[in-house]
């Protein structure tokens, strides 16, 4: 009985680590651009593509990848952000939640006009290796997949606090105004913002792809759990986003074994309404 | 020219209603026009869609509360009529009341929570909830069939809400489309509709001006889910099958809300223009593009979608209006002709009394604190303000000034401390509009005026408080604007006021309120002396009517010449309480404002 626990607890956190990577991106965004990119998922499926098309016809690694992808999802971030978003800068909530919906109904849609419905995915020699600690298994891609996305929040973290761009981008999140005025570019700020969110989404995409199927739709299966995670670490908190990451993985590893893999988007769900409810400003929130 | 002008003016005013009928007659002939079932087919369409984004523009566009699960309760109309009538045999007619209630009792549970969010979460929570349904529709196969779906069978009669021809489906969803277009009309007009525009523009304005926001929002979803609900039961039978994906997907949400911005969202004809010219297009381009490219309709409305919220946020048919507009000037002041002034009941005043003669104060607050993380904003401060009396409160920036008239006003509530308002304890009654019920009129220091609306209407929202009627509270605000000056302004939009007169709008808005205690944040601030002056004999003509009066003031000579008392607060707590001229020269509150080292300068 202490055995599954611990095992589920195991899986859970290995799996919340990509959660928590997902999520910082979503998180990111919002912390500082004040906006919730809808198309979130859609990048995240953008990226399991790239992946798996790098794989197959260039036989490159996913976690060799992530030097490709990260630095192409950073880029790509910056330039929906320059030409989408930040028109919408000012405008109503209105424009903003749609033109990331428009998005990511054309990149979704893009997706399945190019590689239709089919399910894809990619099978590394790791891909079922497997390794036992007693009586417990650890899976060797969900273990690397874990100390990659560790490895980059913390140096995202890192990077936030330590350099220049870092505390610009965290001033802006907590000031605009008085940012501005200290001399930062707030628009360069934002741009940097957003693209650092869509690298996190793009390397949590390559990471996934060995333990998981591509299709056009899956941003949807993801983007909730993201969206559960952000809310849980109080909206802007990226500390909060890794801890609560980490939270949903081992929730979503015992609402599987003990009630359905098929609920567990309804124990999100649940969860949601109750955090609403009984801590609107998230577990590490602070007003 | 300008008689012709009028001339049209009054033919529009009078035939209106004649105009009304004749169009409305026509639209109910166009289902028996088509012998073709393509178009029959198409004009189902068009009318099912457009009852389905009028619901939606309704809580979306009016309320401003963007919901992007209303596929769900499209999905459970579908569903509960669908289950009941092929497990029990229930009637979908009684079946789609039954849809009916369960969403809206499904929204009632979900939304109340979720309407605390602000509108990127508020759209985020419905989005997950309406995917959250199609999951769960897709995993309880007993009920649902899962993903394989329920299949109607065709037993035709009109007791199985199954007919043979299409002329009745088009007549059962024109009356849907009519009831829905009807109800928005009605509630965009009245009183309820400028208070949802009030809210949707600026929530925290709307609270202060009585408008009970979350009460608001529920009335707008319930109306807004029924019907919704009513299309997904009309959608089961006209199709005769449903499943999952079709049912509870997301794009339906979105797919309205597109079809409300291309039309022209929170306008009572958008949503029906935007289903007239986008779902004929649809039809058109899956026509073209056939199975080949599917999808790629959706790649295009995504892009439709970016494009639209860019660079056509007002939509067809406020563009339409835009172009109207341009050749019928509306008259500047959007009197009745027919008002007859001297009829319109006198601004309802309290008798006026001698000041500072009160024994028992009008407010009475009684050592109320505040605490926001480290910092203690205000610190067991007492102080009453007797009726008719003008209390100033002054104090360096950051003393707490506008913490104390939020904590009054109902926008905050005290760690502790009560606040007792006309022989009544209002600490707990925690909601701003209640605040103001009670008789608290408030502005804020940084102007907040609904920005879509006029002058006009600005103030309208104001005395609907104590009015319901909207052409006597159309009249009660005139006669407000008139008094503070604004009345060559009426139909202004107040993006185009210079800031004094923001200022007295929002001054006349509070005043608007009928409050026996206004608090007046900061209103000279920022205004020149001849604006200033202005503002001070409004202010004392109100005061001489019999209005309480407690303000925060920056302008020293105004404070002076207006109050009757200044109380000062320094860091939250009270320094000192007395008569002006004992203010200006007390060695505490020039210390405060000054720091002590001045002392030596000024001696």
């Amino acid at each position: 009985m202490l055995e599954i626990i611990i095992q589920l607890v195991i899986n859970g956190l290995l799996l919340g680590g990509i959660y928590a990577l997902l999520s910082i991106g979503l998180t990111m965004i919002f912390g500082v651009l004040e906006i919730i990119n809808f198309a979130h998922g859609e990048f995240l499926m953008i990226s399991m593509y790239v992946t798996f098309w790098l794989f197959h016809l260039m036989n490159i690694d996913p976690y060799l990848s992530l030097i490709i992808i990260i630095p192409l999802f950073f880029a790509f971030g910056v330039l929906v952000e320059q030409v989408i978003i930040k028109p919408l800068l000012n405008d109503p909530p209105l424009n903003q939640i749609f033109a990331t919906i428009g998005l990511g109904l054309v990149f979704q849609n893009l997706a399945l006009l190019f590689f239709k419905a089919d399910f894809r995915t990619v099978k590394t020699s790791y891909s079922s290796a497997n390794f036992f600690l007693g009586d417990l298994i650890v899976s060797v891609p969900r273990l690397i997949a874990f100390i990659v996305a560790i490895a980059l929040i913390a140096s995202l973290l890192l990077f936030l606090k330590n350099t220049f761009t870092g505390k610009a981008i965290r001033a802006v999140a907590q000031q605009r105004r008085a940012a501005m005025l200290m001399g930062i570019n707030v628009h360069r700020t934002y741009s940097i913002a957003f693209g650092i969110g869509i690298a996190c989404v793009g390397a949590a995409g390559a990471i996934l792809i060995p333990l998981f199927f591509v299709f056009p739709t899956v941003g949807s299966l993801f983007v909730l759990i993201a969206f559960v995670v952000v809310i849980l670490g109080g909206y802007n908190s990226l500390v909060g986003s890794l801890v609560a990451g980490l939270i949903i993985g081992v929730i979503e590893g015992f609402s599987g074994f003990y009630i359905s893999p098929h609920l567990k988007e309804v124990v999100y769900f649940v969860m949601f309404i109750f955090i609403l409810i009984f801590r609107p400003t998230g577990l590490l929130g602070r007003r | 020219m300008s008689s012709l002008l009028t001339g049209i003016f009054d033919f529009s005013r009078e035939h209106k209603k004649a105009v009304s009928a004749a169009v409305l007659l026509l639209v109910i002939l166009i289902p028996l026009l088509p012998r073709n079932p393509f178009y029959q087919d198409l004009i189902i369409l068009v009318f099912f869609w457009a009852t389905l984004a009028s619901a939606w523009n309704l809580l979306g566009g009016l309320a401003g509360q963007i919901s992007l699960g209303h596929a769900a309760f499209f999905g459970i109309g579908a569903y509960t009529s669908t289950i009941l009538y092929l497990k029990f045999g229930l009637s979908p007619w009684f079946g789609m009341l039954a849809g009916a209630g369960l969403s809206i009792l499904v929204a009632l549970v979900v939304g109340l929570p979720c309407f605390r969010l602000t509108s990127h979460f508020f759209a985020l929570a419905t989005l997950a909830f309406a995917e959250v349904l199609r999951l769960l529709a897709s995993y309880l196969r007993d009920l649902t069939n899962g993903g394989v779906g329920l299949l109607i069978p065709r037993h035709v009669g009109f007791k199985n809400f199954i007919f043979e021809g299409k002329l009745p489906y088009a007549y059962i969803i024109l009356a849907m489309l009519l009831g829905v277009f009807f109800v928005a009309d009605f509630l965009k007009k009245s009183q309820f509709g400028y208070c949802l525009v009030a809210l949707r523009e600026d929530q925290h304005a709307a609270e202060s001006l009585a408008v009970n926001t979350t009460r608001c929002k529920v009335v707008t979803l319930v109306i807004s889910v029924f019907f919704t609900s009513l299309a997904g039961t009309f959608y089961a039978q006209y199709y005769a099958f449903i499943d999952p994906d079709i049912v509870f997907t997301s794009q339906i949400s979105i797919e309205l809300a597109l079809l409300c911005i291309i039309g022209g969202i929170g306008t009572v004809f958008g949503p029906v223009v935007g289903a007239c010219f986008m779902i004929p297009l649809d039809v058109l381009l899956r026509g073209w593009l056939g199975g080949v490219f599917s999808g790629l309709n959706f790649v295009i409305y995504g892009l439709v979608l970016i494009c639209a919220v860019r660079y056509f946020p007002i939509g067809i048919f406020g563009w339409l209006k835009k172009i109207s507009n341009k050749y019928i000037q509306e008259p500047v002041c959007a009197l009745p002709p027919d008002i007859n002034f001297a009829a319109v009941p006198a601004y309802s005043k309290p008798s006026p009394r001698p000041k500072n003669t009160g024994e028992t104060p009008l407010i009475k607050v009684i050592s109320i604190s505040k605490r926001f993380g480290g910092l203690q904003a205000v610190k067991d401060l007492s102080f009453s303000i007797y009726e008719g009396e003008i209390l100033g409160l002054i104090g360096p920036n950051g003393a707490g000034k506008t913490t104390v008239f939020n904590l009054i006003s109902g926008f905050i509530s005290p760690d502790s401390g009560t606040i007792h308002f006309g022989g009544k304890d209002i600490t707990s009654l925690g909601i701003p509009h209640r605040f103001c019920r009670q008789g608290i009129g408030r502005t804020f220091q940084i102007v907040k005026p609904f920005q879509s609306m006029t002058v006009l209407e600005n103030v309208m929202v104001g005395v609907f408080s104590r009015v319901r009627d909207v052409s006597v509270a159309r009249e009660e605000a005139l006669r407000i604007i008139e008094r503070i000056h604004l009345s060559p302004h009426v139909s202004t939009q107040p993006c185009q006021l210079t800031l004094a007169n923001r200022k007295r709008l929002e001054l006349g808005r509070a005043l608007a309120t009928g409050p026996r205690l206004l608090l007046l944040d900061e209103v000279m601030a920022g205004l020149n002396p001849k604006e200033t002056e202005d503002i001070i004999a409004v202010i004392r003509s109100l005061s001489d009517e019999g209005v309480t009066i407690f303000l925060i003031e920056h302008v020293m000579k105004a404070v002076m010449a207006l109050s009757d008392r200044i109380t000062v607060i320094n860091n939250g707590m009270k320094i000192v309480d007395g008569l002006p001229e004992e203010i200006a020269r007390d060695k505490r509150v020039i210390d405060a404002y000054l720091g002590e080292q001045c002392d030596a300068a000024t001696a």
